[in-house]
């Protein structure tokens, strides 16, 4: 627990008191028995590292912020599924579409870019152009917090 | 009233119409935008995802260029706003993990000073412009449609960053409602779109959206009207993906609030603009296409 404790986003766990608000506020808990916020924060402070980082449990969450609104302790479910996800990426379980999304933010500034047709549609429109101005910086900054490293190796 | 504008990735990428719309609107109502040369990505909930100091460096980055325009940041997508809103409020507040961005924004010339604001569309329009104002520049209400908002997660939660949840739903409802159209109350408003999982569990992603639709389908609204981009295009894009997936149709026509208050002012939406739809708007807006 330590490890998500220590951190900005995760410190909330050290808060959590299982009372369950989180599940019986989660959208995505209502759906599927695979996710379920209260559970998961217990894995975490019981330290079951093993059963939660290499698995699918981190990837659940909407981040939709229901459970920061609910939880009667101000324990921020939802933000310490950030500080979850991180180990987990360290670890290499990135999903497919999160590690595309940090590649093309890590060689065009952004997440999503145009295709042909939208640059098209921009230009007889006059509208401003999509540009990669800040890219050398943002490459400066990605390689400062390491997370250049993992773009490349995922 | 002049802002930095943020326009993020998606919306210049896939969704024109909301830029075009706000381009052509807000100065109409006082509102100069100014562009932000050379903005990143604001780091939104995948990025944050992956590395918490490069969310923090990322969107400060951003932050620092709005201040070297002197200017607030405007934001129309609701991710952008949460991750730059966000940051900022963190960081004017921590000086220990403002200097550690700092270091880091070291590195490219920048130094994050805390002097500006973060704001959205609807912000903008409901504190700044003010409902009267913008119900003053309707020149043809748009009679006779009920519609549900889909105000999306990050313009009301986590509330202690944000106006309350309640009030935030009123004065979204409040402008829509100054267009002319009817804002109906429905279960679920406050439910997220599943947009954040597409990508990561698209199957999930799609459950989601399909109890929001059939909430608002119970409702018996004619459309929904979005601000987010993402909420947009998973309600709309979204529509048929459930269809093909549950064999369930809602119909149900998506419109960006933007595009409904152009309309309500008197400008006309352009054919590729209309057609941008997924789930056609003619049949509901013919009058004013």
């Amino acid at each position: 627990m330590g490890e998500i404790a220590n951190t900005p986003r995760g410190k909330g766990i050290l808060l959590c008191i299982q009372c369950g608000r989180c599940s019986s506020s989660c959208p995505v808990a209502r759906l599927t028995g695979e996710h379920n916020p209260r559970r998961l924060m217990e894995m975490v402070i019981l330290g079951f590292k093993k059963e939660v980082l290499p698995t699918q449990l981190p990837w659940y969450c909407l981040s939709c912020f229901t459970c920061l609104d609910r939880c009667p302790q101000g324990g921020d479910v939802g933000e310490v599924m950030f500080a979850i996800r991180n180990l987990a990426v360290k670890q290499g379980n990135t999903p497919a579409g999160v590690a595309a999304q940090a590649k093309s933010l890590y060689e065009t500034t952004r997440v999503i870019n145009p295709v042909r047709t939208a640059l098209d549609r921009r230009e007889s429109l006059g509208l401003s152009k999509i540009t990669t101005e800040g890219l050398e910086e943002v490459q400066k900054i990605l390689r400062r917090t390491g997370m250049e490293k993992i773009v490349k190796s995922t | 009233m002049k802002y930095a504008f943020f326009l993020g990735c998606l919306i210049p990428a896939r969704e024109l119409s909301y830029e075009v719309s706000v381009r052509k609107v807000l100065p109409e109502l006082g509102v100069e935008l100014v562009d932000m040369k050379g903005a990143n990505c604001c780091a939104p909930f995948s990025i944050q995802s992956v590395d918490h100091a490069s969310w923090m460096a990322l969107a400060a980055r951003n932050l620092c260029l709005a201040e070297e325009m002197g200017l607030d940041i405007m934001t129309l997508c609701n991710d952008c706003y949460e991750s730059l809103l966000m940051v900022n409020n963190i960081l004017k507040r921590n000086p220990a993990l403002r200097d550690q961005v700092n270091q880091i924004l070291s590195e490219v010339g920048k130094e994050y000073k805390g002097k500006i604001d973060v704001k959205n569309l609807v912000d903008v329009l409901s504190g700044d412009v003010g409902v009267d104002k913008v119900k003053g520049a309707i020149k043809e209400p748009i009679s006779g449609l009920r519609v549900g908002t889909q105000p999306g997660c990050h313009l009301t939660k986590p509330k202690r960053i944000h106006f309350e949840v309640l009030r935030g739903f009123n004065e979204l409802d409040a402008l829509v409602q100054a267009t002319g159209v009817e804002s109906v109350p429905y279960e679920r408003k406050e439910m997220c779109c599943g947009g954040p999982l597409r990508d990561i569990n698209d199957d999930l992603a799609r459950q989601v959206s399909r109890e929001k639709l059939i909430a608002l389908k119970n409702a018996e609204v004619q459309a929904v009207v979005t601000v987010c981009p993402f909420c947009f295009l998973q309600l709309d894009l979204g529509q048929l993906e459930v269809k093909r997936h549950f064999n369930e149709e809602y119909n149900l026509p998506v419109i960006h609030f933007i595009e409904l208050l152009r309309m309500g002012m008197g400008m006309k939406l352009d054919d590729w603009e209309v057609k941008a739809h997924r789930i056609p708007i003619t049949e509901l807006l013919k009058d004013r296409l």
